[in-house]
């Protein structure tokens, strides 16, 4: 199967404020409608890669990119790429679930309203495919006009997903998207990762590796900032070519 | 010797001590409130309670006081000055946890915390000798200029303008209640999670649509409590407006008039009260004054209270 690249790192080098060398020299690419999973041990840089993927890093001063991260070809890391835009393009979930103070709907509309959908019905039927693409509408569908704080834990991490789902991203970023919630929620989630790959690409950084052994299609091994492996996940599972990755994977240490 | 903690006398004198510490603080509220209702007795008789906050008149000849122009005056100053000082502090806080690069936010946190802590004194004298020769000189003739001839809002802008008038004093309660509402505001803003505020960045929102839309949502309840801590602050307030207001017991409904606030009145008319019924009745309005600065207080902590609540989820 020829698989066309979403994105592709070269040669990435981040600072975060204070000169601390947190990524290097990361080459990787992720191909297009697959999921690709980032493990490693805490610290390792794995999240501050994911964060490099929307530019998160820019909200804060001082943070440095070197390199080059290519999205269908263009450069992100370059001055001229409109933030807005790609993180319209690029949606992110975090680790614990983040509702905007509004209702239910509202945090969804709110995405497609900053992109331009205001007609009231458009916002229904957008809202509506959302949740239901979620897989949250049925438990909701009653209540929209409540608070999102009234849902629960795993109601909310979904919510969020509809909302980032919601403006059509063509990539989604999971960091540790789980990692918060209960076994049955976070079956839940996994499952709707793995069904929304036919559409969409996804990157997700996990701490749990059953987690990436079950969902994901090529599996990255970072440690102190460095990309130790990177393959696909049945041969990081099964038969890791570099030691610290085998060491890893298998439990020793981390 | 085996140590326990209830007959230790170290101990006990320890707890003892801090604990007349605190309940002095309830003596001292209920004194000054006995001493209030005792020393306005004789007015509260004569005028009663209604008949007082209705009144308009004040008059030390005739024996005849009510406080309705005081109240009137302290209520006035109060909106104004709440009214020109919240966009501008909310602006600050806005500016200082989420616009203004690192090296900026110490010292404009320090300067506001350094305007807070200028003696109200000092802003009624640089009020009287700086602010008002502006004002009348520029601002309000300006204003007057503007506004004078427009329906509705033109009644606000009539009259000469002196500097010495409700619209001046706005302007110097404002400049004294901006930190607090400032520092009130930045403070609860700091509370929105920053993930959050990430995930509003995270599907492309920029910084006023995520400031509009999700830090001042998460943080009004904060807000509010400020502004109503400045309003109790602005209620009372004496020195700073004493100078700037004039002493005049009428109720007018321009700002360019003076007008007279409970502060002001008493500061000014303890030492011509010559007597006893002039005296209990400014005593009566001192305790009016008391009871509206406890009201705002409490409404300022309730909302403080719930604000944290709703953090702490």
């Amino acid at each position: 199967m020829a698989e066309s690249i979403e994105l592709e790192v070269k040669g990435l080098d981040f600072y975060y404020a204070g000169n601390i060398h947190a990524l290097k020299k990361i080459n990787l690419s992720v191909s297009k409608n697959s999921v690709t999973a980032l493990i490693g041990p805490s610290g390792c840089g794995k999240t501050t890669l994911l964060r490099c993927f929307n530019r998160m890093h820019d909200l804060y001063p001082k943070n440095r990119y070197e390199g080059e991260i290519l999205f269908h070809g263009r450069d992100i890391l370059s001055k001229e790429t409109d933030l807005i835009n790609l993180r319209s393009r690029i949606g992110m979930v975090f680790q614990k679930p983040t509702p905007f103070p509004m209702s239910i709907f509202d945090n969804i509309a709110y995405g497609l309203k900053l992109n331009g959908v205001n007609r009231r019905s458009d916002l229904a039927e957008r809202v509506e495919k959302a949740l239901v693409h979620a897989a949250l509408w049925d438990e909701v569908k009653d209540k929209l006009g409540a608070s999102a704080y009234d849902l629960s834990g795993g109601q909310q991490q979904r919510l969020v997903i509809a909302r980032a789902l919601a403006v059509n991203p063509e990539v989604l970023l999971f960091d540790e998207p789980t990692s918060a919630l209960d076994p049955i929620s976070t079956a839940k989630i996994e499952e709707l990762a793995t069904s929304l790959k036919k559409e969409i690409t996804i990157v997700i950084v996990t701490h749990n590796m059953q987690q990436a052994a079950r969902i994901s299609d090529r599996t990255g091994f970072l440690m102190l900032g460095e990309l130790i492996e990177f393959d696909r996940t049945d041969k990081i599972f099964t038969a890791p070519s570099e030691k610290l990755t085998e060491d890893y994977v298998t439990g020793r240490f981390g | 010797m085996a140590r326990t903690a209830k007959k230790n006398p170290v101990d006990m004198s320890f707890s003892f001590i801090t604990a007349v510490a605190s309940f002095s603080v309830i003596v001292f509220i209920i004194g000054i409130l006995y001493v209030l209702i005792s020393e306005s007795s004789l007015a509260i008789g004569k005028f009663g309670v209604i008949k007082f906050v209705t009144s308009t008149d004040w008059d030390p000849v005739k024996e005849s006081f009510g406080a309705l122009t005081n109240i009137y005056g302290t209520v006035v100053t109060t909106i104004f000055s709440l009214i020109i000082s919240i966009p501008v502090a909310i602006g600050i806080a806005i500016f200082v946890t989420e616009i203004s690069p690192n090296f900026l936010k110490g010292p404009i946190g320090v300067a506001i915390e350094l305007l807070a802590a200028i003696p109200s004194i000092i802003y009624g004298m640089w009020g009287l000798f700086t602010l008002s020769p502006i004002m009348s000189n520029h601002v309000e003739p300006f204003l007057k200029k503007i506004f004078g001839s427009v329906p509705l809002i033109g009644i606000l802008f009539q009259g000469t303008p002196m500097g010495i008038d409700i619209l001046t004093a706005s302007v110097i309660l404002s400049i004294m209640i901006i930190p607090f509402t400032a520092s009130i505001s930045r403070d609860s803003f700091d509370l929105t999670p920053a993930v959050v505020k990430e995930s509003a960045y995270a599907i492309g929102a920029t910084k006023w649509e995520v400031v509009k839309n999700v830090v001042i949502p998460y943080s009004k309840l904060g807000v509010f409590g400020g502004v109503v801590l400045s309003l109790g602050r602005a209620i009372g307030e004496t020195m700073a407006v004493a100078f700037v207001l004039g002493n005049n017991h009428r109720i007018t409904t321009s700002l360019l008039d003076a007008a007279a606030t409970i502060t002001v009145t008493l500061a000014n008319e303890f030492a011509e009260a010559d007597k006893d019924i002039y005296l209990s009745a400014l005593f009566y309005l001192a305790l009016v004054l008391f009871v509206m600065s406890f009201i705002t207080l409490a409404m300022a902590k309730f909302f403080l209270i719930r604000a944290e609540r709703k953090y702490s989820r």
